[in-house]
């Protein structure tokens, strides 16, 4: 199955693959189970690697809840990406059409034609998204403004003040360049615990298909109908 | 008629005005540039606060404008003859505001050389794209119709020396017709271009403005179907208080008398209006705390207890809605043209508080449970580069009402009657003398 890539979307516009989706190709959902998450942020990190995110751009976080009153408290990490709606709010209020939705289901930003309003930011229910104000880590490491990471398969070159993606609002896309490889997203192939699990919504046959049906899986602020991609089991 | 032709009231503003402008400018240029070198690493804003001062602002200003041009349509679309003085003045601010609110949201841009995009772009679904699109239109819109309500004292003006007539020339190009007819016709584009921009205001400008904010179901405060309206009626009271700020000061420059009767109906206007916005904002704040929903309580407990409290207490309630209501009704106070002045500079800053306190409650709260609150106070740069702009935006207001004939004339401004109009008016031969005169 291809994948629509940047290039694809470009030349025929985000309408075009909207139009072209007909359930032929994979439809992208994560599942995490929270039985399984230890709370180690090693999702976080590798997530940084992969991407290269600078300061204050961290496209997946987990949040480290408390539940219940002393002495019956427990923890809950609740690891989130972005969730990658299916009627996502951000791609609603974008003026310019800089964020949409691709065939696959992946929420992508255009980094060209962002204008960096930031109106996504306020719209997303999740928090999911960062805007970059261009900080990087040249002190701590050598040479990190080098080379960025070729997100959405597309190189982005040396990092420079006012250059895309400094000046963008950036978030998680599944690292759609690992799946046109064929691979898992960072976040799911490192995870300590195998809490996360990664897959195609119309085959009936695979993992995540079989947990979103589990009685344990919900979705975060599910009453407000964006009808995320990312599942959790309780 | 000589008095006004040949512009002996119009003492020019001072240098001291011009140099503390031009002061406030530069220091907002420079603060402007250091903005687009370095990006909005500049500013105190974040992720979890993505809008801040700027936006505040902007919305500050669109208000103003939405304000001011309703009030000019009380002029020239219902006929309020007692308003006819300040009709021109409405559209200019109304222009001036419309300027402002763009550069302070260009300011905002995380890629300001992109700007373009938005207009290349039509978004269907998003309310900022309709806004941007909503906004070019307003602004052609005002000046048309500023034009049309100059356009007889811009021909008149044609043959007088200097910048003005120069002006006067360019804008009215080969167009030298004032007849009772070309009149007439004035004031028939004025009235439906004005019956035009009443919705084009309401709905797309300013209610737009505040459904902007209204559409974001992820905040909750913001999220409520009476957000759009209660920004139509607070811009209606900045518009209104801003009107008779301007009136005043500026008649008081031009040593002239004001009118004390329309000043206190712009002012008992105005009161109508913050009644009105209480009314409503009663509502917009029991009903989400009625919810009691943890969201819900949060946002109003930064608003009443927390950082904004000081914009909401003493901005917004005692200084934009209190003091202003006692001034305007109390029997000592609601004649004094100071008083009520002061019952409008008060509105107009307190104001400004509302504006901040639609933006930033949702903000500082965080949308999921484990994330960071957000924090926010402007940065030096941020509070420069605002001065600057506003002060833009008073030098251009400032240049309007110098260079053109913003002021209706002592002779024309009790013949506003459409049937007394056309021998009350002086003919172009006469008018034209008339400038010979003056000079």
């Amino acid at each position: 199955m291809s994948l629509a890539t940047k290039s694809q979307t470009l030349a025929e516009g985000p309408g075009a693959v909207k139009k072209a989706g007909g359930g032929m190709g994979p439809r992208w959902a994560m599942v995490i189970d929270l039985a399984k998450c230890v709370g180690c942020d090693t999702c976080t990190v590798s997530c940084k690697a992969e991407n290269r995110t600078p300061p204050g751009v961290s496209y997946n976080v987990v949040l480290e809840l408390e539940e219940g009153e002393f002495p019956n408290v427990r923890r809950v990490n609740i690891p989130r990406p972005c969730m990658h709606c299916d009627n996502p709010p951000c791609v609603q209020v974008c003026p310019v059409g800089a964020t949409y939705k691709l065939e696959n289901g992946i929420v992508a930003v255009d980094y060209e034609r962002c204008l960096g309003c930031r109106y996504c930011i306020t719209a997303c229910p999740y928090g999911a998204r960062s805007f970059d104000f261009g900080w990087n880590y040249d002190e701590e490491m050598l040479g990190y403004s080098a080379q960025q990471a070729s997100e959405y398969g597309v190189p982005h070159g040396r990092r420079e003040k006012g250059k895309s993606p400094v000046g963008n609002v950036r978030k998680c896309h599944f690292c759609l360049h690992r799946l046109e490889r064929g691979e898992e997203p960072a976040c799911v192939e490192t995870c300590l615990g195998d809490a996360r699990y990664f897959g195609d919504l119309n085959d009936s046959e695979s993992m995540v298909s079989k947990l979103v049906a589990s009685p344990r899986a919900y979705r975060l602020k599910e009453e407000l109908g964006t009808n995320p991609r990312v599942y959790y089991l309780k | 008629m000589e008095k006004e032709q040949g512009q002996a009231p119009i003492s020019s503003y001072s240098w001291q005005w011009y140099g503390s402008l031009g002061v406030l400018v530069s220091a907002g240029v420079v603060g402007g540039i250091y903005r687009a070198w370095q990006g909005l690493a500049v500013t105190h804003l974040s992720s979890y606060t993505p809008w801040g001062l700027w936006v505040a602002l902007y919305i500050y200003f669109v208000g103003l404008s939405a304000g001011a041009f309703l009030l000019s349509s009380l002029v020239y679309v219902f006929g309020q003859e007692r308003f006819e003085r300040i009709g021109r003045q409405a559209l200019w601010v109304a222009v001036v505001s419309m300027v402002v609110a763009l550069t302070f949201i260009l300011l905002d841009l995380g890629h300001m050389e992109r700007f373009w995009v938005s207009l290349r772009f039509w978004k269907l679904t998003s309310v900022l794209s309709w806004e941007v699109h909503f906004y070019i239109v307003y602004v052609v819109l005002l000046l048309t119709e500023l034009y049309h309500s100059m356009r007889r004292d811009l021909v008149l003006r044609r043959q007088a020396p200097g910048i003005r007539g120069l002006l006067a020339r360019y804008l009215t190009w080969q167009d030298e017709e004032i007849s009772p007819a070309a009149q007439a016709r004035d004031r028939q584009h004025l009235r439906r271009l004005g019956m035009i921009g009443i919705p084009l205001a309401v709905l797309g400008v300013h209610g737009g403005t505040g459904t902007l904010f209204a559409v974001v179901k992820a905040r909750p405060y913001w999220n409520t179907a009476v957000f759009p309206i209660i920004f139509v009626l607070s811009a209606l009271v900045s518009g209104t208080a801003l009107l008779l700020v301007g009136y005043v000061l500026e008649r008081r420059r031009r040593r002239l008398s004001a009118d004390l009767d329309m000043v206190q109906g712009l002012a008992r206007l105005m009161a109508t209006f913050i009644l009105l916005d209480l009314g409503l904002e009663f509502y917009e704040i029991l009903i989400p705390a009625y919810s009691l929903r943890s969201e819900e309580m949060a946002s109003l407990k930064t608003l009443f207890l927390g950082s904004l409290a000081p914009y909401f207490w003493i901005g917004q309630i005692w200084l934009g809605n209190i003091t202003p209501l006692i001034l305007v009704f109390s029997s000592r106070t609601g004649r004094s043209l100071r008083a009520l002045t002061w019952a409008g500079i008060l509105v107009v800053l307190g104001i400004v508080a509302v504006r901040i306190n639609i933006v930033l409650p949702p903000l500082l709260q965080p949308v999921l449970p484990g994330l960071p609150a957000g924090a926010y106070f402007p940065s030096p740069v941020e509070v420069i580069t605002s001065v600057g702009v506003i002060a833009l935006g008073l030098l251009l207001y400032t240049l309007g009402n110098s260079l053109l004939p913003l002021e209706v004339s002592e002779a024309d401004h009790k013949v506003t009657d459409p049937t007394r109009l056309p021998d009350s008016f002086p003919t172009k031969a006469a008018a034209i003398e008339g400038v010979g005169h003056g000079e």
